[in-house]
């Protein structure tokens, strides 16, 4: 009866309560939302870390990465390679070299980390194959003849490997994709037009275009006009085995596409027999063995159990390696919630608001409900509940909203390229597939009827005060 | 066999600068199945009196007794579990709970006795039939004229069979058909059901249909007065 009252109560006033209702909807929605769209980002981010960057489990020489030394190799890394691919929880196992050298053009050089992988073995590891990007060649193919190297799309762009062309055929493309034809045609005077770096061809845009179209069409216009030339030649500096400089020249075989700029203006894919080769580094040794097991909530247990296979060696896990994706994973849900209870507290103000109104303008029913018998905790109760019935519909509302506008967002994605270089330069993509999961949905109902019930303490108590003989003769 | 008894009950205001005295040194007793009403003009202490027998407020000095029990001694919580389960109130304004339909604001009562649903229902419709309202059950507050109103009012203070029912000026509000229509019911439940009924009034037309007739000036009591 005190329940059906109190649903009965809500409605009383409708203007009112629909205001308050709608509040806390969009408080829900906009909260949530946000949290889709956070989780969709450190979901991705955790993907291509794991998937393509650095893997489950990492073994190297116990003294390699203090020194970063050469020297320091597993020299079974062959065989180790092999016990641990016996491991029912691992799915597939690589080693590699890895050297630190200096990439050169004719222009340009850059510090990089040269890996010498097995093509094969990696394409299961990391999946380097899956991250090629679209007409920039292939990935490390066994049967190229020569050195091949396979590099982050970034690095070319710092060696002036990626050029920006512009042509009619780039001019009509841009209208295909729905640029309007009078900031398409701009271009047409410069056609035939190329552009050694971003930079420069920047420099001409901005001399286009309106600050506007630049915004809108910017990020297309930059993607449609690069030209990377296949089969450039790439010069590998590093030291070898006995302390000598060294190198060699490499072909670019294909650029590949992360959303972590640092690693891919870093990080250089050859053939482990090339680098082997130039560093004097017998076959069979590496300095890092990646390991990618079946279930990521295994990698502690795995970790524990290399250790004791390989006493001696460094068997780090993906959470010791990158911290601060163990740290986004580990402390995302507990800001998520506090997100949530701040924006949960904004609003309960506004239902305290409507509940201390309600009290005050019951003061007489509330008078007579005491002196006709209902005792002090059914008043409270009572208000309790229309409290949290108002918190409960608007949650209802906004998650029902929330659901729904993460999933049409999810299918296309949002796209925020204007501000592409921003977002990876923090290691994250710029097109966001919001995502999250029912458990919040659980936590964020906990949530709202907290709030309600929160909300309703102070006005319930102010009810509770009142003298029944007094509130009767209120007018 | 008495129901209640006042014994020499006081209440006292302290203002600020004076004492004023609401109650003074009443002493009465009703039997069940009484009809009183408890008369005097404004300000002669009859809602005072009415309250603190009703457990709303408590006497300076004094003895409220109902069937033996020494309400000046129960705390606030214990005093309203003693009127649900033995008090019955009708308000001047009806009190009514606006939300609530006819038949849901004469259970309501029931409902905080945790009465089954069936006994409740049969108890509903008997009262309603009973104040002449069995097809208004549906009817909310406001689509109610106000006889109608606090005829639902009078089988919502009968619904869990109290004591005694205390009704507050019952009549001020209403016409002279609705009054008397109201009084004609109540006077038929208490032959009916020997319900005690004490009014506090100054209506005429309820003091004619009292069998006892109390007067009340400046807190005392200067007449009391029995119909044969």
């Amino acid at each position: 009866m005190i329940t059906k009252t109190a649903w009965k109560n809500v409605w009383r006033n409708k203007v009112r309560s629909f205001v308050v209702i709608a509040s806390v909807a969009v408080g829900i929605f906009a909260g949530t939302f946000s949290v889709a769209v956070m989780e969709g980002a450190i979901a991705q981010r955790l993907d291509d870390a794991l998937n393509h960057e650095v893997a489950h489990i990492q073994i190297t020489h116990a003294g390699f990465r203090a020194n970063n030394d050469l020297t320091c190799l597993l020299e079974d890394a062959g065989e180790m390679a092999e016990k641990i691919r016996s491991l029912e929880e691992v799915e597939a196992v690589s080693y590699r070299l890895v050297v630190t050298g200096m990439a050169n053009t004719a222009s340009k050089s850059s510090g990089i980390i040269i890996n010498g992988i097995d093509a094969e073995r990696e394409k299961q590891v990391l999946g380097l194959d899956k991250i090629l990007k679209k007409g920039s060649g292939s990935y490390l193919e066994k049967e190229a003849s020569g050195n091949r190297a396979y590099i982050g799309e970034d690095l070319a762009k710092n060696l002036n490997i990626i050029r920006f062309t512009l042509t009619d055929a780039i001019v009509d493309s841009l209208m295909a994709k729905g640029v309007p034809a009078e900031t398409a045609e701009k271009l047409q005077p410069l056609a035939g037009s190329r552009f050694r770096n971003e930079k420069s061809f920047r420099k001409k845009m901005e001399s286009v275009f309106t600050r506007e179209e630049q915004k809108k069409y910017g990020p297309l216009i930059s993607e449609i006009s690069r030209s990377f030339r296949k089969n450039a030649r790439l010069a590998l500096t590093f030291v070898d085995y006995h302390n000598y400089h060294t190198g060699g020249m490499f072909r670019i075989n294909g650029l590949y596409d992360l959303t972590n700029n640092m690693f891919e203006s870093t990080q250089v894919f050859v053939h482990y027999d090339d680098l082997a080769r130039l560093t004097g580094i017998p076959p069979g040794q590496g300095h890092l063995i990646m390991v990618r097991l079946i279930d990521v909530d295994q990698t502690e247990p795995v970790t524990s159990q290399l250790k004791e296979l390989f006493p001696g060696t460094e068997v780090m896990n993906w959470k010791q390696i990158q911290p601060d994706l163990a740290m986004m994973e580990g402390m995302a849900r507990m800001m998520y919630g506090f997100f949530m209870v701040i924006i949960l507290a904004a609003l309960a103000f506004g239902i305290v608001n409507t509940m201390l109104m309600v009290v005050l303008e019951r003061t007489k029913e509330l008078g007579m409900l005491a002196a006709i018998g209902m005792n002090k905790k059914r008043v409270f109760r009572m208000i309790l509940t229309e409290s949290v019935f108002l918190s409960g519909v608007g949650g209802v509302f906004g998650m029902i909203i929330s659901k729904i506008v993460i999933s049409l967002t999810a299918r296309q994605g949002i796209n925020l390229s204007g501000y592409k270089e921003g977002f990876e330069a923090m290691g994250f993509t710029s097109h966001i597939y919001p995502h999250i999961g029912n458990d919040f949905f659980i936590l964020v109902t906990i949530l709202i009827i907290l709030t309600g019930i929160l909300a309703a303490i102070y006005p319930a108590l102010k009810a509770l005060k009142l003298d029944p003989a007094d509130a009767l003769r209120t007018e | 066999m008495k129901v209640l008894e006042l014994k020499n009950v006081h209440k006292v205001y302290n203002t600020t600068q004076v004492e004023v005295h609401a109650v003074n040194s009443v002493t009465l007793d009703f039997d069940q199945g009484e009809f009183a009403a408890i008369v005097g003009p404004s300000g002669s202490g009859k809602t005072t009196l009415l309250n603190m027998i009703g457990g709303l407020d408590k006497p300076s000095q004094g003895q409220i007794l109902v069937n033996g029990t020494d309400l000046t001694r129960l705390k606030s919580s214990e005093l309203i579990d003693f009127r649900l389960y033995n008090i019955g109130f009708v308000f001047q304004s009806y009190n009514l709970i606006p939300v609530l339909t006819a038949k849901e604001n004469v259970e309501f009562i029931m409902n905080l006795q945790k009465w089954p649903r069936e006994k409740r229902d049969r108890r509903t419709r008997e009262l309603l039939e009973a104040v002449g309202l069995a097809d208004r059950m549906n009817s909310r507050p406001a689509q109610m004229s106000g006889g109608q109103q606090q005829r639902v009012a009078v089988a919502r203070a009968l619904a869990s069979k109290p004591k005694f029912i205390l009704a507050d000026e019952p009549t001020a509000n209403l016409d002279t058909r609705s009054t008397e229509n109201l009084l004609d019911i109540m006077e038929t439940l208490n032959k009916n059901e020997n319900m005690t009924f004490i009014f506090a009034t100054h209506d005429p037309r309820v003091m004619k249909k009292a069998h006892r007739v109390i007067t009340l000036e400046d807190g005392k009591v200067i007449e009391d007065r029995k119909k044969q």
